[in-house]
């Protein structure tokens, strides 16, 4: 669905500022992946990401992005196009509402793959709809009324009105409160069932483990491997090289297993661990 | 005299058409210098509203809020108020007034007209209390999201003040820069006896303070030690989490094995290793018996 080939990325190329964000990425994402990428700030997450829709174009003999089947390295490209199959969601995205009520906000996107009114009615009703919200009531009200998940509800349902088949989120939860967390990450799940490919960054190590079938590592603008959950978090030798922390379920089941007992280190998922506590709890009972 | 002295405050704001929404009711609470206190509660609970009202940057409709003695509401007070009382924001973005990071971290102390001396040494320190003296020289445009909240940080350390009100600032940071914004607050309370009042989501953080407060719907709803993470429910009816040491800890007991209420996740794991140890033992004399290990509330 996405491939990126040795793609180097320079900012400010020939000044005094130059900086290289990104230095020979190579990165398969497939069809149906909730694809995880980490790492610490700076680390060229962003600028990767922003590659796939087009809103940074591959610099020249710099390597090669294609987005299901475009090849963005190309000189000419049909950037709509490429902004038809990929839906990027910001960081803190209800910052970029603007419109004064939730159904033209929504409506901005199909409006301008150009679809008619009819559709990019029908299209923002649906999107409203599919994040959870109640049409009737929201969509004549301002986006700016709204509390602030509602309005990342808003944000989010402006994407998915245009129907991509590639969603990249850069941090979707951040600055939430656990509940508002949890409603977000729910959320994307359902969008995944329409939207299959979903690509996300985040800083939270216990939703990567837990919604991610892949992540990508990253460190000073390189890709240091993909791994799936387990093969990162159970292996002390690619935590350590990659610089990553460990979810906090995962820290505790190593750290109890180096104080010797005997359970799976690379335990993602609570309920397991208590199952696992349990398990050695009655073990012990019948020794 | 309390160091920050909240009293019955009420405090609305406007959403437009003549509504108003309730930000806060009734609130009052005090903080001495020295304490490091968590703000807790879910968004729209009103943490924000009470930050801002602190050093004044809004007014209350009802009660009074005094710092040091001096009142938020006396317009001659708001300098020195200011001085005492720093707040770290969410937003980096909006808190960047220079093109070069440590003419940023200088903008404070050069308004409290330091000498020049003091100034640079004061900016040395802060910028290295949050790891970016080699960002020095950059443009604070050019950093990421987290290295900007690390400058933000080191701009209100450079004032030295009292105390610092933290407003989700480290919701934006990787685990790497919220651990060491994180080292930096507590060590600045320990050695400096820095007052903290940090709003936060993160239930490790809040954990890690000395006393908690939870705000829900604009209502102090609990205010006490860490012992307060020893009843779940005060948090999850207020829509929040808890520790992840603390809900594994919970959820364990319910199916019979006792840990306490380990508040971070050594404890847990030192409780968990003695609750094993000795329930082999007592399966031996008497059955099924809970055993308290450890508990750290």
């Amino acid at each position: 669905m996405i491939s990126v080939q040795k793609l180097s990325y320079v900012y400010s190329p020939k000044t005094p500022f130059m900086s290289q964000a990104l230095f020979n990425v190579d990165l398969e994402i497939e069809e149906g992946d909730f694809f995880g990428i980490i790492g610490n700030t700076g680390a060229g997450k962003s600028t990767l990401v922003s590659h796939f829709n087009a809103l940074t174009r591959v610099q020249k003999k710099s390597g090669t992005v294609i987005v299901d089947g475009i090849d963005l390295s190309s000189k000419r490209i049909n950037v709509k196009s490429v902004r038809e199959r990929v839906g990027m969601v910001f960081q803190y995205p209800e910052h970029q509402l603007f419109d004064d009520t939730v159904e033209k906000d929504v409506m901005f996107g199909p409006k301008n793959l150009g679809l008619s009114v009819d559709e990019q009615k029908k299209r923002a009703r649906e999107a409203i709809e599919l994040v959870g919200l109640n049409y009737a009531e929201v969509a004549e009200r301002s986006p700016f009324e709204l509390s602030g998940g509602q309005k990342r509800r808003v944000a989010l349902a402006g994407v998915i009105a245009m129907k991509p088949k590639i969603l990249v989120l850069d941090e979707p939860t951040a600055g939430l409160d656990p509940v508002g967390k949890r409603a977000v990450m729910d959320l994307i799940v359902k969008i995944k069932t329409m939207c299959p490919t979903v690509v996300m960054i985040s800083h939270n190590m216990d939703e990567v483990a837990s919604y991610c079938n892949k992540i990508a590592v990253m460190r000073r603008g390189a890709v240091v491997g993909v791994y799936t959950p387990r093969e990162l978090f159970g292996s002390q030798e690619v935590i350590s090289s990659c610089g990553v922390r460990l979810p906090l379920v995962t820290e505790i089941a190593s750290k109890l297993t180096d104080s010797g007992l005997d359970i799976d280190p690379s335990i993602t998922d609570e309920d397991e661990l208590v199952e696992a506590l349990l398990a050695l709890k009655e073990g012990r009972r019948r020794a | 005299m309390p160091f920050l002295d909240i009293k019955s405050v009420d405090y609305a704001y406007s959403s437009g058409d003549d509504e108003y929404i309730q930000a806060l009711q009734s609130v009052s609470l005090s903080i001495e210098r020295g304490e490091f206190v968590a703000l807790v509660g879910c968004n729209g609970s009103g943490k924000s509203t009470l930050a801002r009202l602190c050093n004044g940057l809004i007014l209350p409709d009802r009660g009074f809020i005094t710092v040091d003695g001096m009142s938020t509401s006396d317009k001659k007070s708001l300098y020195e108020i200011r001085k005492r009382i720093g707040v770290v924001f969410q937003n980096p973005d909006n808190q960047m007034v220079t093109s070069i990071v440590e003419d940023d971290v200088a903008f404070g102390p050069e308004n409290l007209g330091l000498a020049p001396a003091e100034i640079r040494e004061r900016v040395d320190w802060a910028l290295n209390c949050v790891g970016m003296s080699e960002y020095a020289k950059s443009g604070p445009l050019r950093l990421s999201g987290g290295q900007k909240q690390r400058v933000a940080i080191a701009g209100v350390l450079a004032l030295k003040p009292q105390m610092m009100i933290l407003d989700e600032a480290t919701g934006m940071l990787d685990p790497d820069g919220r651990a060491e914004v994180m080292n930096v607050v507590e060590k600045l309370n320990r050695e400096e006896n820095m007052a903290v009042l940090m709003i936060t989501h993160f239930m490790e953080e809040a954990a890690r303070a000395d006393r908690i407060i939870i705000l829900d719907r604009g209502h102090i709803v609990a205010d006490g030690g860490r012992e307060l993470f020893s009843t779940p429910e005060i948090f999850t009816d207020a829509g929040l989490d808890l520790p992840i040491s603390v809900r594994l800890a919970q959820k364990l007991r319910a199916r019979g094995l006792d840990l306490g209420a380990p508040l971070d996740i050594d404890s847990f794991v030192s409780s968990a290793l003695s609750a094993l140890d000795v329930d082999r033992g007592e399966a031996v004399s008497d059955g099924e018996k809970n055993h308290n290990g450890g508990g750290e509330v």
